[in-house]
Formats: structure tokens, C-alpha cells, sequence
């Protein structure tokens, strides 16, 4: 079981996410009660600058997008593993700050890896 | 002890009650602030007509939303393209249950707080890209995708920025941070740190000069190109709620929160204080917004891993040398 204290956080949460979900559905199911309905054939087509809509936009897309997703995935996990770190920081004479540093060390070889392999350099398409 | 939960509770809901109005109210004015910021920088008057100095502009606007119909496209992912603004709008309660308004004014004064608000921010961006996505418009799915990669860019040195704060408190906790602060604001022991976070605070709710998402003269509106009426309306009311929460934020973790400068309050309630500090820096980012053009999107996305986040790790590393061996 968790502590009281513990649960009064988790279901405080939960209950201003029901809050946030129930005031946001409120105005979207009166709004369509009080509209005129517009009518005509053309109504629900996708937006193309008042063109004809051509084909789907479901395509793929440039990798440059992915790569950098992974990059965010390694580095966003690592940083998160800092949090418990910036708290307990101190309790140490010097081994905390070199576990930092060599830690921190190695986070950067991330981004001087993908320099090197040239993420950052976009390539001007002919 | 019953009655202690039951007190607990009743504080909470009353919290939420004016939560819900403060957040509408908040949008409503700050959305009149920025057309009247927008209007006087460019030598405009801003709206003028609706109520004293403009001031109903945003409720006619607000009504003439929910008078609109709700259109979804034909081609579109029904059930993403309906969720989406309801999840843009779900997080943006929660933001405000750990803010530190005072120090008797904290609706619950959670030991994770600053973990808590960068763990539901992050939900703006599912939102997005679940609504950009699934309208299965070409200008939506480029400023969703965009949106995506510009918000995971700027969260790292956002996060290391905090942990510059979060290094020297030892703690994740919004009262004792400001606490921390009685004699000297962090934005001047951590003037780095703080510059990040303003930087990346303003490309994380995606403004100018960070808003090539929504960039209006080349992708009509961004991901919400196809979203009509209320649906619309509430990815507003989430953006400028949300400039509110990173704002308050910056607030409590740079400029010393409920507390006046240099440790002198002037006997001014610390509410006055907390939302001055607020709504000061939110007519900073709207002063940007109006003062520096937008950027390309690969200069964007490299100033971010190039030089904002090395510098960020500098800092970081900085701040923890500093705080070993000069105390």
C-alpha cells in the first residue's frame, strides 16, 4: 500500500486530468447543439489552398526527422537519470563530482559522434 | 485523520474551481495583451472597438468560436482527429496544482513539482502530433512534424537549465526552490541557466521566433489547419495557458517566486509579486515575438544541438565544480 500522503498526490493528479478532459468535451459536445449546419459537396475536403486536394499526406518524409529522434530518445533518458543525481549531489567528498563529469563526459560524445557523422548538416536538395 | 483528507480534498477542489476560471481568464486577457502588444509595437492601435481599450475583443471572439461548426475532413483519422484537442487541453490543470502562487498558496505541495510539470508538458507535443497527423492535410503533418522535432530540440537544455536550479537546492520541490532564493534570485547566480530556459521555454510553446510549426506564410496555420471552431479553441486556450505555466515556472526557479527582490518584499502579498514577475516575463516573450524574425528550420533545430545544449552540459558541469570545491 502507498503512504496516504503519496496516494492524496497520485489521485490529485488523476483528478485534474478528469477535470481537464470533462471541461474540454463540455464546449465540444454544445457547440455542434447551437451551429448551423453549412451544407454543400465540398465541405469536408482537406484544405490544399483552394486547390483540388491531391493524393494523401500519409507519405514518408525526410529522414533528417528520425535521426534526430534518436538522438532526443538517447539523450532525454540520460538526462533524466541527472534528476536523482542533482538531489543526493554533496553527500560525497569528490566522488560525486567525478561521477558527473565522466558521466556527462560520455553524454557529450553523443553529440560529438553525430556532428562528426554530419546530423546537423542538411544537404541542399537539386 | 479522515478529517485531515477530507479538508485536503476540499482545498483541492476548491483549487480547481479557480483554476478553471483563472485559466479562462488568463487566456482571455493575455490574448487582448498580445494584439495590444502586437498593435502598439507596429505603430497599430490593436483591437478597440468591443468594451473599454478592446478589452471584450476576446469574449466576442471566444463566442463567435463556439458558434462555429465543428468540421472533420473526409479523408481524416476520425478518432485521432477528435481526441487531439481534448488531449492538448487534459495537462494543462495539472501545471497549476504545484505552482508556489505564495507560500500558503500551493494547492498541493508535491516533493516531485518541477518533475511533475515537465512530465505533463510533454504531452502538448503527442497532442500535436496525434492532431497534425491525423487531419491528413500536407500543411498540418509539416507543422506537426516540425512542432515535434523543434520540442524534443529544446526540452534537453530546457531540462539541463533546471538541474543547474535543481543541482544547487537539492531539491525538486517549488517552495524549496524559492525559499532558496531570500537573498539572491537564481537568475543571477545561474544567468546562463536562465537564458536557456527563457530560450527554450519560447520554442517549447512554440512561438516566434521559435514558430515555424504554425509559420502563417508558408503553412496556413500549422497543425491546426483543419481544426474549426471550439477544436481550435482549445489548442488556443492550451498554447496561451501554457505560456502562463512555463512563464510562472521561470518565475519560481530564476526570479525568486513569491518573494520581492534582494530579500525586500515592501509588504506586498506574495501573490502580487509571483504574478507581476509572471505576466512581466510573458510581455518579454510576446516582445520577442514581434521584434525577431523567424528562423529557417535546420538553422532552428542546429542552434539547439550545435550551441544551446553543449552549453547547457557547460553549465551544468560548471555549477556542480563550483558548488564542490568554492563552498
Amino acid at each position: 500500500m502507498l503512504p496516504k500522503e503519496l496516494l492524496t498526490d497520485f489521485l490529485a493528479v488523476a483528478f485534474y486530468l478528469l477535470v481537464g478532459v470533462i471541461f474540454a468535451v463540455v464546449p465540444l459536445i454544445i457547440s455542434p447543439l447551437i451551429v448551423r449546419r453549412s451544407a454543400g459537396m465540398r465541405r469536408e475536403e482537406t484544405y490544399e489552398s483552394g486547390m483540388e486536394t491531391i493524393g494523401s499526406a500519409w507519405i514518408q518524409f525526410t529522414v533528417a526527422y528520425y535521426i534526430y529522434a534518436l538522438i532526443f530518445l538517447a539523450f532525454d533518458v540520460d538526462v533524466l537519470y541527472l534528476f536523482p543525481v542533482a538531489l543526493a549531489y554533496g553527500k560525497y567528498a569528490i566522488r560525486d563530482f567525478l561521477e558527473v563529469v565522466i558521466f556527462v563526459g560520455i553524454l557529450s560524445l553523443a553529440i560529438v559522434y553525430a556532428w562528426c557523422k554530419g546530423v546537423f548538416e542538411w544537404e541542399r536538395k537539386r | 485523520m479522515g478529517n485531515l483528507v477530507s479538508s485536503e480534498w476540499l482545498r483541492l477542489v476548491i483549487g480547481i474551481i479557480v483554476v478553471l476560471a483563472f485559466s479562462q481568464l488568463n487566456a482571455l486577457f493575455l490574448v487582448w495583451l498580445e494584439r495590444k502588444v502586437a498593435g502598439h509595437i507596429q505603430l497599430r492601435l490593436g483591437p478597440k472597438e468591443v468594451g473599454p481599450f478592446g478589452l471584450l475583443q476576446t469574449i466576442a471572439d471566444g463566442i463567435k468560436l463556439v458558434g462555429k461548426e465543428l468540421i472533420t475532413p473526409r479523408t481524416a483519422d476520425r478518432t485521432l482527429f477528435v481526441i487531439a484537442p481534448v488531449l492538448v487541453f487534459m495537462p494543462v490543470l495539472v501545471g497549476f496544482l504545484v505552482l508556489p502562487f505564495s507560500p500558503n498558496l500551493i494547492l498541493r505541495d508535491m516533493n516531485v513539482g518541477v518533475l511533475l510539470i515537465f512530465a505533463f508538458s510533454a504531452f502538448t507535443v503527442l497532442a500535436i502530433l496525434a492532431g497534425g497527423w491525423a487531419a491528413n492535410n500536407k500543411y498540418a503533418l509539416l507543422g506537426a512534424i516540425r512542432s515535434v522535432a523543434q520540442n524534443v530540440a529544446y526540452e534537453i537544455p530546457l531540462l539541463l537549465a533546471v538541474l543547474s536550479v535543481v543541482l544547487m537546492v537539492h531539491s525538486l520541490n517549488f517552495a524549496d526552490i524559492v525559499r532558496a532564493q531570500g537573498r539572491i534570485w537564481f537568475i543571477f547566480l545561474q544567468p546562463v541557466a536562465g537564458l536557456i530556459y527563457l530560450i527554450c521555454a519560447t520554442a517549447e510553446t512554440n512561438r516566434a521566433p521559435f514558430d515555424i510549426p504554425e509559420a502563417e506564410s508558408e503553412l496556413v496555420a500549422g497543425f491546426h489547419t483543419e481544426y474549426s471552431g471550439m477544436r481550435f479553441g482549445l489548442f488556443f486556450l492550451a498554447e496561451y495557458t501554457n505560456m502562463f505555466i512555463v512563464s510562472a515556472v521561470a518565475t519560481s526557479l530564476f526570479f525568486g517566486g513569491w518573494q520581492g527582490p534582494f530579500g525586500f518584499g515592501l509588504g506586498i502579498p506574495g501573490v502580487v509579486w509571483f504574478l507581476l514577475k509572471t505576466y512581466i516575463l510573458i510581455f518579454v516573450i510576446m516582445w520577442v515575438r514581434w521584434t525577431f524574425p523567424r528562423l529557417r528550420f535546420d538553422q532552428l533545430m542546429n542552434f539547439s544541438w550545435k550551441f544551446m545544449i553543449p552549453l547547457a552540459l557547460a553549465n551544468l558541469l560548471i555549477t556542480a565544480a563550483v558548488l564542490k570545491f568554492v563552498q
